[in-house]
Formats: C-alpha cells, structure tokens, sequence
C-alpha cells in the first residue's frame, strides 16, 4: 500500500509541475503566459444518465496572466500549486484552512497581501483538482468535515479499530479521508443507511437506538454535506449494496441537499462520479405528508419568495425531471408551505422515529 | 393742507414730500456731486466688500488706460491697509504719464469730466463712480482730503492734497507743492470707511489676479491689509494694439443717440450726416433709406425731429447694410493668454481659444477668447480635503472678462457663466463641472458690451454671442479632453505595469518552485512580456483614440450644421406663419 501511495504522489507532483512547466514555457516562448481551466458553472455541467450524476463538460477557459481581470487570480493559482507541491514532498495532510494561511503574505514592496482570505484559495483547488484531474486527497487536502455517523459497523483507521454501536450520544466524527487507503469497514451489518439532514434529528434517531432496532446506519452531514460523509455514503453503497434514504426538510434547501447525495453538485462536477450516490432515495418530509399523517397545519411555514424562486430553479434542472419530483414541487407551490423535520414532534416526540419512518419504509413511499 | 401732508409722509414712508417747485428748485442748488451722494445704490456702490474692489478697479482701470495710452508697460503696486474697523486706507502707484498740475482737478476732483459721449471703441470702462467719485467717496465716508504725488516726463514731482466740492462739483485744492524726488507716475492715497476687506472670489485680491491673467503686459504688486505681498509677475513684453475708435453701426444706434449725433455733425445735410457719420452707409443704402422715410434727406440734421429721428432708426432696420467693420478690436491673444494662465493659474493642462471677430444684432462686432485650465492650482479651493488621497479638492472657477476688466459680481445674471454651465461637459470627461479641478476664463471683447444693467457685472445672453461661446468652449473642452485622455492613459499604463510586475514576482516564485529553474530567469523573462504587451497596447489604444477624435469632430461640425439649417427652418417656418396670418 505504501508504494502505492508513493508512486501516486509521483504521478501528482508530475502533473502540477507540468503546469508550471506550461506556463515557463510559454513566456520562454515569449507568448502570454495563459493556464485552461475548466469552466465550473451551471453552463458547463450536464447529467450523465449513464452514471446518473452531474458531470462537467469540455468548455474551457483561459486564466491570462495579462489580463487585469485574472492576473492576481493567475498569481494565485501558481502559488497554490506550488504549496500543494510543497506540502507533498513533506509528506503530510493539511485542511484547506492550513494551506490559505501557508499561502497568506505580504508581497513584496507592497502592503497588499497574496491572499486575503480562505474564499480565495479555495476556489482555486477546485480549479487544480479539475484541470489536472486529480482528487482533493491525491492533493494531501483535507477539507474539513463536519458529519457523524452510528450503527452497526467497524472501522479501522490506520492502527485503531472503532466499533460504532459504542459510539455514545454523539457518534463517531467522519474524517476528513475515507478513501480505502486510510479507512477499512468491517463487521457491517446493516440493512439501509439513513442520511439525515439535520444534526439535532440525527441526535433524536441515536438516542432512540433507531439504529440498532431498525438495523441501518444513520449519518448527518449537519445540513450541506462535506465531501467525506458524501464519499463514505458511496462506498457503503457500493461495496456493501446498502440503499440509501435521505430524510430532508420539505424545503427547497432540503430537497437540493438530497439531489448533492445522489447526483452531485455542480461546483465538484468534476468529481462526482466519486462522490454522488445516485441509489439515494427520498424518504420524506414531503408537503404530500401533510396530509398523510395528518400534520397539524400550524406547524408547517410559508414559503418566502427565496423559496418560490429557488423551487422554480430546482424544478428546471435536469435531475428533477422524474414526474414525482414535479408533482412535489406543484403541491409545495400550490399549498405554499414547507415542513421542518422537528414539526413532527408535535405528534409526539417518537412519532418520526416510530411511525413516520417504519411507515414511510413499509409503504416504500419515497421520491426518485 | 397739513392734513394732507401727513397722509403723503405715510404713504411716502421717507419724509416729508417735495412738490415739483421744490425739487426743482433742490435740483438746481445740488449739482452732480450731490446726485452722486444719493444714490449710491444705483452707481454700483452698495455692499462694504464690493465697494472696496470697486475703488481698486476705478483707480487701476485707470492706471491701465493711462499707461496704454502712453506707450509705457504699466506697474501698478496697490496697497489696502485697515486704520480701524471698516476704515481703510488704499494707495494706487503706477509708473504712467503722471498728471500736470492743470489735468489733475479734472481728473481727480470732477464727476463726469472725461466721460465722451458713445465713443464707438473697446474700452475698459468705469463700473460706475471713476476715480473722481472715489475722492467724493473718500469725504464722503471720512470728511478727508485725498493725497496725490504725480511726475511727469517733462515736470518735477509735486504732491497735492485735494478733494472735491460736492455742490459745485469741482475739484478743491487744499495744498499743492513740489518735491525733490525722482518719480514718474501718480500715486494716489486715500481714506475710506463703510467698506470691508474680506478674502473671497470678489476680493480685492481675486480682481487683481484676474486683472493680471487678462492684462500679461502689466506687473501688478499687492500688499493686503495683513502685510502680505503678491506679485503677478508680467508675461508678455509689449503693450496690446490700441483698439481703433470706429464709426457707429447704423443697425446700433438708438432714437436718443441718432438725435444726439446728429447736433454734432458736420454734415450739412440729413443724406451727409448718415453718410460720413456712420459706418457702412454707402449711396446705395442711403438710397434706400430714401425710399422709407416721408421728409426730404436735404434737410439740415441739426434741425431733425425726434419723430423723424424715429423714421431714420426705422428704416436702419429694414435696410440690408454690410455687417460692421471688426477691424478695431483688440483680442489678448491666445499666446498671451497662454502664458499668464501658466504663469498665475500654472494648471497641468490648458486650453486656449481666440475666436474671430464678428457681429451681434447686426451692428455691433464682438469678439471672445476662451481658455480651459485642468489640474495644477486650476479651480478654486472648496477648504475642504479628499479622505482618501489627503488632496484638497478644488471647485469649478469661472473668470468672465469684458473688455479685459474681470466680472466679479452678478455670476448668475451673466450670459458668459450660463454660457460655461450650460456646456454638456459629461461628453468632454467632466462628470461633475462644479467639483472639477478647472478654471475656465471667458472674455468678450466688443465696441458695445450688452449690460444687463449699470453695475456692468453682468453680459446679457444675444443670441450670437451665446453661440460664438457654446462653439469656443466646445473647441476648447474637446481639447482638454484629448489632454485629460491622454494623462489617464499614461496613468492607467503605468498602474498596469507595476501590477503586472508585482505579480511576476510572485509567479517566478511559484515557477521556481515548480519547474526548478532560476527565479530571476523567469522574473527577467516576464518582464519583457509585460512590456511588450504594454507597448501593443498603447499603439491600439493610440489608434482608437484618434479614431474616437475624428469621429467627434465629424459629430460636431455635423452638429453645428444642423443648427445653422435648423435656424434657418425655423426663420421660415415662422414667415410661413406670418404669411398665414
């Protein structure tokens, strides 16, 4: 496993030394020094149906050295990747936070700074992991990761094995890396994973052994998930065949949440195919449960015209397309309303852990 | 009868009221002098601060004229020194012809003496009292005398204190003697109370340093009442040609002065008088005028009517004369101009336009000169800073000029400041024309400057003139603008390149890191990059800009096409009308 790692540590040191080589070059051939990036925006993606995830396209764009607009943005790209460059050959992992204020000084001569704050480098990884198609990990970057997860299952990290049925009330905090290399799972024995949008829902779920009376593994991502939950959801679902329901906010937030699980998001297009899961299924909340479990209506919310106006974008993407979906989103319109996971409390405090979900799952009542 | 006098007094509101006997007979005991006396307001002598600048303009306008005339390139030292509150003393020297001993009571101890009637020439002018109303001015406010040193050429100095009888409008002189001095020149020295010193746009000062733009040939020294000195410096060597005293245009002449003219003359005949009196009356427009009056043209002139008088201006209107000869007016001339706005605004960058004389209401030839001063001390101080660069910001400043004597009052009431504002300056880059850093000078010059009134502060907006001074700034903004365009290029190129290079160092940095070669290698090798492209640019930017230049001239000469024609459609749409009717 360790040449492994070493001979791909090669591979990506070659490739970000192939972009400085580019741009060198370039000026030695006295052109105007120019990197080709790919475009990440809503124009350059589509949905593969293959895969079933967002994909990035083939359009392109040239980040040019003498051009006002991208100079500093230039600058900055070619000390991100020489940093990166950096921190491999020491062999070591650091968060995107370490490498901003590793990459952070004041030019020279000037009182401006190379970068004034993380919202400029990060960006500018994601455009290195694309262009040079590489992932964050192969990158030694961790971003930071925020989710837990329980049930009954084993993980091995390095030297350490972790039983995560003794995980107590706050559950095991998901690394940033779970790639095989870094993260075995053992022992599984489950029959679903259960995603669950909300960390306050999640604690309700482990506290009432949901878990271990249902026989499923359930995550959060504490709202929108980190890549790490989202890559860890993927490799129990494919090694382990385990389908994965998504319990979410009858918001438009909520719901675009789910779609990032199962078909990606469009900032990380160019990784979702190792990210996505597109088994992922919708369990609920839905405007439709209002009425089936009979929810009282003074616990639902209006919708603001943020809402309506995210809810007319989701309903054009692609990925939104299945006629469950579009009848969801007519309902949420016409009634106006959307559902918090906690509002189920006012049918009691177990109801969502003892009657909305065994049911839901028995019905098999879930959106595409 | 008392009854009825006291209704009078109240209504009246300003003592008791005068019959006709009475005034009559007041009139004849008051002489001139003591008209002046009454009304103050109406010879422009209102306001503590205007009367001050007043009183430098009589007694330098004067110094000006005199060393003009003399062939001598004027310097003129003024001095405001304050006694107490509101009483100040001011001392005008000048190097001119100095007065005789025989000249000096008319000059200075005479209300109206030298005043010509209508004489058809530029000239300076008085705003109002003259330097004999300053020495009334003077007794009147203090009860003293003023003191005068003269020498001329050919006489040894005298000095002579002197003041002037209010009701015999006559000069009085106290003491007269002469004195061993070298001295050419007069200096006058006088007392005044009821004025004020204040530092501002219509102080003493701003007329002298405006005097000084619109006359390079004069040195002119000032020392205020804080003992501070300023000198404007003379820029141009020789004295400006004497403007040529012209016959008057028939088309500007009015019932009054036609009358007036016409006890004067020589002519014999009504026919003569026109023809040898005025300008461009040939035989075949006297011919015509022939036609349109009903008296016979053989009648002696000084025998005319005013009702005749009346028929003669009637008939000037419809007769076709060649428009007035412009030959007498005195421009300063754009070189001149030039080189006093350099030398006392000393702006970045200037502008200066001398248009060719012509003709307003088809009797009277006028002239303008304008100039654009961008940057530098150009504008005038708001006292307020920029928080960002810690520059003080500067306003808009607007120098009108008649007959080369500043206008400093009645700014709103003046065609040559509606002329300025109302120039779309957007289009020539000044977004905001009150908070430029400019200074814009406007002069007209003419036989005839249209007053709005007897202050002689304001020009009256005729039609031609207005449009004379729209073209002449529009001439001159477009080149300010190519200046300012080009400054902010080079500006722009320059905060380019120093990005560029900054970030090279960073990126040789990067590189180095990256590919292993030498960093200043790669520094070495994106300068040259970076000049190179910079250079490409300014060649496009370059050729552009002349494009756009080219194009704006189209856009104008278009414009000012489309006028013309637009005038003329206008002309007859209104004869259609008229023949309608």
């Amino acid at each position: 496993m360790a040449d492994d790692v070493k001979a791909k540590d090669a591979e990506v040191i070659k490739r970000l030394e192939g972009l400085g080589k580019q741009v060198f070059d370039q000026i030695d051939a006295g052109k105007e020094p120019s990197i080709e990036l790919p475009v990440r925006t809503l124009g350059n993606i589509f949905f593969d149906r293959k895969s079933k995830t967002i994909k990035l396209g083939d359009k392109t764009s040239q980040r040019q050295f003498l051009n006002i607009a991208h100079t500093r943005k230039f600058m900055q790209t070619t000390l991100v990747a020489s940093e990166i460059k950096k921190i491999i050959n020491q062999n070591a992992t650091t968060s995107i936070r370490d490498l901003y204020y590793a990459l952070k000084h004041t030019i020279a001569d000037t009182n401006e700074n190379s970068f004034n704050d993380q919202s400029e480098s990060d960006p500018l990884i994601e455009d290195i992991e694309s262009s040079l198609d590489l992932l964050r990990e192969e990158l030694h970057l961790a971003a930071s990761s925020k989710g837990v997860i329980v049930g009954n299952m084993k993980i091995k990290d390095g030297k350490d094995t972790i039983d995560l049925t003794r995980m107590g009330s706050g559950g095991w905090g998901i690394p940033s890396n779970v790639e095989p290399e870094r993260i075995e799972i053992k022992d599984l024995d489950a029959e679903y994973i259960l995603f669950i949008e909300k960390d306050a829902v999640w604690k309700r779920f482990n506290e009432d052994a949901f878990w271990k009376k249902n026989r499923c593994v359930i995550i959060t991502g504490r709202g929108q998930p980190s890549r790490a939950e989202r890559r860890l959801v993927q490799r129990l679902n494919n090694e382990y065949n385990l389908p994965v329901f998504a319990l979410m906010d009858a918001d438009p937030w909520g719901m675009y949440i789910y779609s990032v699980i199962k078909q990606g998001s469009i900032s990380l297009s160019y990784s979702e195919e190792k990210l996505a899961t597109p088994d992922t299924k919708y369990i609920g909340l839905t405007v439709k449960d209002v009425e089936t479990f009979k929810i009282p209506k003074e616990v639902t919310i209006k919708l603001n015209h943020l809402d309506v106006k995210r809810l007319n974008e989701m309903k054009s993407y692609e990925w939104f397309k299945a006629k469950e979906w579009q009848e969801e989103f007519a309902l949420m319109k016409e009634k106006a309303i959307k559902l918090e996971l906690e509002a189920l409390s006012k049918k009691g405090i177990r109801f969502i852990t003892e009657t909305y979900l065994p049911e839901k799952i028995k019905s098999k009542d879930f959106l595409p | 009868m008392v009854e009825e006098k006291k209704i009078s007094e109240e209504e009246n509101g300003n003592g008791p009221v005068l019959t006709a006997e009475q005034l009559a007979k007041e009139f004849k005991e008051h002489s001139v002098a003591e008209f002046f006396k009454k009304n103050r307001q109406m010879l422009g002598l209102t306001g503590k601060i205007k009367t001050l600048t007043t009183i430098v303009h009589e007694y330098v306008s004067n110094s000006l004229d005199a060393c003009e005339e003399s062939g001598i390139l004027p310097e003129i030292e003024i001095k405001i020194s304050e006694l107490s509150e509101e009483y100040y003393e001011i001392m005008v020297k000048d190097n001119g012809p100095g007065l005789t001993k025989e000249t000096l009571g008319k000059a200075l101890g005479q209300l109206l003496a030298g005043t010509k009637f209508h004489r058809m020439m530029q000239m300076r002018g008085q705003q109002g009292i003259g330097a004999s109303g300053c020495t009334m001015l003077s007794l009147m406010t203090t009860g003293k005398q003023i003191q005068v040193i003269s020498g001329t050429a050919k006489h040894s100095p005298f000095m002579a204190e002197m003041t002037i009888d209010p009701k015999k409008n006559e000069p009085k002189i106290i003491k007269i003697e002469e004195i061993k001095k070298e001295f050419t020149g007069l200096a006058i020295k006088a007392k005044f109370k009821e004025v004020k010193y204040q530092k501002g746009e219509q102080s003493p000062l701003e007329y002298l340093r405006r005097t000084a733009i619109a006359n390079p040939h004069a040195k002119i020294i000032f020392i205020d009442p804080f003992g501070e000195k300023t000198v404007f410096e003379r820029t141009a060597k020789t004295i400006p040609a004497k403007p040529i005293e012209v016959k008057p245009h028939p088309k500007g002449i009015t019932v009054d002065e036609l009358l007036t003219m016409a006890k004067a003359t020589q002519g014999r005949k009504i026919s003569s008088f026109l023809k040898t009196d005025f300008d461009r009356t040939g035989d075949k427009a006297i011919e015509e005028i022939s036609k349109n009056i009903s008296f016979d043209m053989n009648k002696d002139p000084k025998k005319m009517s005013w009702e005749e008088a009346e028929e003669i201006i009637k008939s000037f209107k419809t007769t076709n004369f060649i428009a007035p000869s412009t030959e007498g007016l005195s421009a300063i001339g754009e070189n001149r101009i030039e080189a006093s706005l350099k030398s006392i605004v000393k702006p970045e960058f200037l502008s200066v336009l001398t248009r060719k004389p012509t003709v307003y209401k088809g009797g009277f030839a006028f002239q303008v000169e304008v100039a654009i001063a961008y940057g530098g001390n150009s504008g005038k101080s708001s006292g307020e800073k920029d928080e960002q660069t810690g520059q003080e910001i500067k306003r808009v400043e607007v120098m009108r000029f008649a007959n080369r004597v500043p206008l400093l009052f009645d700014a709103g009431g003046c065609a040559l400041s509606r002329a300025v504002q109302g120039l779309d300056w957007k289009r020539y880059g000044i977004k905001n024309l009150d908070n430029a850093p400019l200074t814009v000078f406007v002069h007209m010059l003419s036989v005839h400057i249209p007053y709005t009134g007897a202050g002689k502060q304001a020009v009256s907006d005729e039609e031609e003139v207005m449009e004379e001074l729209r073209l002449a700034l529009m001439q001159a903004a477009r080149q300010i603008m190519r200046s300012i365009a080009g400054k902010r290029r080079l500006e722009e190129k320059e905060q380019k390149k120093k990005l560029f290079l900054k970030y090279a160092t960073e990126v040789a940095i990067a590189l180095h890191e990256l590919t292993g070669k030498k960093k200043d290698e790669i520094e070495k090798k994106f300068h040259a990059i970076v000049l190179k492209k910079l250079k490409l640019e300014e060649k496009m930017e370059k050729e552009l800009e002349q494009k756009t230049d080219e194009e704006i001239a189209a856009e104008l000469e278009k414009e000012a096409e489309k006028e013309k024609k637009g005038k003329k459609n206008k002309k007859s749409a209104i004869k259609e009308n008229d023949g309608e009717e």
